[in-house]
């Protein structure tokens, strides 16, 4: 298990090389610097010069990536253009905003659609089967801005029950953390359950067709503990991908959400940084991402192990 | 010195918006704005965008400052001499002004704050006619202008990217590095660049004794708040679903729709912020066809601005070709019967004279809608006349760099606001050596050369006609019309008044 995890770690390196290689690319290839985002439109040439040179944006492109891989080997990811702080410490301040963002809706995602997929899956064919897709393909339908403007006029604006947008840190207030929370974490859950309820359906289904869970039914055990003990646990392993997947995701719908309920998270950091150009934070972002699926893929595969032992990783 | 002196602390209070902060005022209370965009830095030098300046002149103030109808009076200056040849302007600054920092502001900080603006400045070409600056005495500072620059006192009350004073320590730092010190009526307390800036009141303020009343960035800036909150919301929906859940008090700009809807609760004011900037249409003069005047006319001849205008700026805009606001005393009618003509026959006659030989043309734009709602009408309006426009739409870092080169784009939509607020020779500076349409404009540059060195306002006012009538007369570019922003403002927020920055000074909260 440890020489897989270590292999793993390693096969990563090249990715990341790329990403940042790619990122590279991209910058280089997009026009404009952060010099247009501090001028307004009446900037002489001139001005847009002498500021590119205060800020350090005069060096050629492949001086400034030699410069940036030296720095990123000796793990420091350089200063922001424009937050005035180092860009690992606008990360880290915003991760744990995204972090817990994409955690809380994976949560709910996961036990709701898992719960509403597998009463699918036994009601096969009945309103309740139906029922249930319908409300999943609404789900999966909706745009998670519009979904959470909705819910902003509806809990902010009408009955006033929770903020319109904002964050509180865990650290100073839970309940005010939990409130500034809960509706952004509803909208990416709401988008997301759609996802696992159809695949949990699909899984079930598959596994409540196979003769051990007729013998265990012939053997007279409660339809439900058949269900809950015989076959969810043997619909898990692609329910397990599926979430890989949508984890990745809700860190690519955070970003929406984030702008929506005013959230100062990652997404928002890197969205910002590209709109404004500021090199070092769209480079240092972008790799954490990278990081995260890496990780998240990581945790996916190990996690098939745990839960289906005919897998083994030698 | 045989000199004319300006007796400028005399004129405090004349044209101020009329609210002074009465003695019974409501007392404290934390205001927040919702804003569009986040300022790129607070270090009010080096940006001249509008997300920077709301901010900035709550924490910074300049030695001039423009008053309610955009004149330049003095504001950290008590008072101006300027010699006879015009070269010399000696600045008597007031005197126990303090800084955030507890320091007091004197002749150095002064010396050094213009010496690091013409340095790094991000619009340094406002002090570019400085030829010496000193400390003349503790309170006493002489600027000394190697050529008679009429604009002088305009560019250094700009506050496009304002001349702040900092401290001479802070004065000493480079570009983004300073800590935002300043002797405004707001200190600095927090900054979470994407997110928001927070500013509580300076207690030991020093409020202009010159003043009575505010008036425009300058006056007597009585603040009763004890803090403003400034939360940068790029989502429309959620600055007004903020306003609306008593999160925020004001809102800088709300679209069309919204307003009319705020507009009727009473618990809201919808201020029609009327004309707030210019839609103009420019050219590249440095491709064909669009360096042809003849070319130019026939699709300045073709445009409906009433078109325009209703698509792009719903509900806010306002049909006028002047090249300055209606209300500004240089504002004036030359060549404005070629404006707005809408005639199609006309415009095939210019087109069938011109060098235009049926490519395609590139219309750059960035993302904005009002300016890609104006590119695609203007599309659609030159393909009547048989010129074939494609539009280029990318974010606004990218189309910016491609429209200050020579290749690459025909035509450029964007808004123009605050030059004409500055007045008539910032709306000709961006034309000025050929800057805006990538090819030197010999009229121009003398109309400037001119405007700049002219002291007599009745002279500029000539010179300012000509320019406009030019810039018909050649179609340098187009003027579509003035457009406006719909602010809303909270009830229990008193005495708001918009400007060119949301003023927090001289409101009260009701809580």
């Amino acid at each position: 298990m440890l020489s897989f995890v270590l292999r793993r770690l390693l096969s990563s390196i090249p990715v990341l090389i790329l990403v940042s290689l790619m990122t590279f690319a991209l910058i280089w290839l997009v026009p404009g610097d952060p010099a247009s985002v501090f001028l307004d439109a009446s900037a002489t040439p001139e001005q847009i010069e002498n500021l590119r040179r205060q800020l350090g944006l005069d060096q050629p492109i492949w001086s400034q990536m030699l410069s940036w891989y030296e720095r990123v080997l000796s793990g420091d990811l350089g200063q922001s253009i424009l937050l005035r702080r180092s860009v690992a410490d606008a990360i880290l301040e915003r991760l744990p905003i995204t972090l817990s963002l994409a955690a809380l809706a994976l949560f709910f995602a996961v036990l709701f659609g898992i719960l509403l997929g597998s009463l699918a899956a036994v009601n096969h064919q009945r309103w309740g089967d139906q029922s249930i897709m319908a409300i999943a393909l609404l789900g999966l339908s909706i745009p998670d801005f519009w979904l959470g403007l909705v819910l902003i006029v509806v809990f902010a604006v009408q009955l006033g029950w929770l903020p319109s947008g904002g964050y509180v840190p865990i650290t100073e207030d839970f309940v005010g953390w939990a409130r500034s929370m809960a509706l952004p974490a509803f909208t990416l859950t709401v988008t997301q359950i759609g996802f696992i309820a159809r695949m949990t359906r699909s899984a079930m289904l598959d596994v409540l067709r196979q003769d051990y869970v007729r013998t265990a039914d012939a053997k007279g055990l409660s339809h439900s503990f058949v269900v809950l003990r015989h076959a969810l646990p043997n619909a898990l392993v692609p329910i397990l991908t599926v979430t890989g997947v949508i984890a990745g995701g809700l860190l690519g719908g955070a970003v929406v959400v984030e702008q929506v309920f005013f959230l100062p998270g990652l997404g928002r950091l890197i969205i910002g940084a590209i709109l404004s150009r500021d090199f070092p934070v769209i480079q240092g972002g972008l790799l954490m991402l990278a990081v995260i699926y890496l990780v998240i893929n990581l945790i996916v595969d190990l996690l098939y192990a745990l839960i289906d032992p005919r897998v083994r990783y030698g | 010195m045989n000199a004319r002196i300006l007796q400028l602390a005399l004129v405090g209070g004349l044209a101020a918006s009329g609210l002074a902060v009465t003695a019974n005022a409501q007392q404290g209370g934390d205001v927040v704005i919702a804003q569009t965009q986040a300022p790129p830095s607070l270090d009010a030098h080096v940006t001249s965008a509008q997300a920077a300046r709301n901010v900035n002149l709550h924490i910074y103030e300049t030695l001039f400052a423009r008053d309610e109808n955009a004149v330049p009076v003095p504001d950290l200056a008590e008072s101006l001499e300027i010699s006879e040849d015009g070269l010399t302007y000696v600045f008597q600054l007031r005197e126990g002004v303090n800084f955030h920092d507890g320091t007091v502001m004197d002749a150095e900080d002064v010396v050094a704050s213009l010496e690091r603006y013409r340095e790094i400045g991000a619009s340094s070409t406002l002090l570019s006619a400085i030829d010496s600056i000193e400390a003349t005495g503790d309170h006493e500072v002489t600027v000394t202008l190697s050529e008679v620059q009429s604009t002088f006192l305009d560019n250094l009350s700009s506050p496009r990217a304002p001349i702040a004073i900092y401290t001479a320590e802070q004065a000493a730092l480079g570009a983004n590095e300073v800590d935002y010190i300043g002797t405004g009526p707001f200190r600095f307390v927090e900054y979470q660049p994407d997110s928001f800036v927070r500013l509580e009141r300076f207690d030991d303020y020093s409020v202009n004794p010159n003043y009575s009343e505010r008036d425009g960035l300058a006056g007597a800036k009585e603040v009763s708040i004890d803090s403003v909150t400034f939360l940068f919301m790029p989502e429309a929906g959620s600055r007004v679903a903020a306003l609306e859940s008593g999160e925020a008090h004001v809102v800088e700009t709300v679209d069309g729709p919204s307003a009319g809807r705020l507009a009727e609760n009473d618990a809201y004011t919808v201020h029609n912020v009327l004309p707030f900037a210019f839609q103009v249409i420019k050219f590249n003069h440095a491709q064909a066809p669009t360096n042809d005047p003849e070319f130019r006319r026939a699709v300045m001849a073709a445009l409906d601005m009433e078109e325009i205008m209703a698509i792009s700026r719903p509900d806010i805009y306002q049909i006028d070709g002047g090249w300055l606001f209606p209300n500004s005393p240089f504002y004036n009618d030359a060549a404005l019967d070629q404006y707005n003509v809408a005639d199609l026959d006309a415009a095939r006659e210019h087109l069938a004279n011109s060098s235009y030989d049926g490519e395609t043309l590139t219309f750059i734009v960035d993302n904005g809608r009002p300016n890609v709602d104006t590119a695609t009408v203007v599309q659609q309006r030159l393909a009547q006349i048989g010129v074939d426009v494609e539009l280029s739409v990318a974010d606004w870092p990218t189309v910016s760099q491609i429209g200050f080169t020579p290749d690459g784009w025909h035509f450029w939509a964007h808004g123009f606001g605050i030059e004409p607020f500055e007045g008539p020779a910032s709306v000709i500076a961006p034309w000025v050596d050929g800057v805006s349409m990538q090819a030197d404009d010999p009229e121009i540059n003398r109309l400037y050369q001119e405007l700049t060195t002219a002291m007599d306002p009745d002279d500029r006012a000539a010179i300012f006609a000509e320019f406009q009538q030019h810039m018909y007369d050649d179609a340098v570019a187009i003027k579509a019309g003035n457009y406006g922003l719909f602010q809303v403002s909270a009830d229990e927020l008193e005495n708001f008044v918009p400007y060119r920055i949301p003023r927090m000074w001289g409101v009260q909260l009701n809580q």
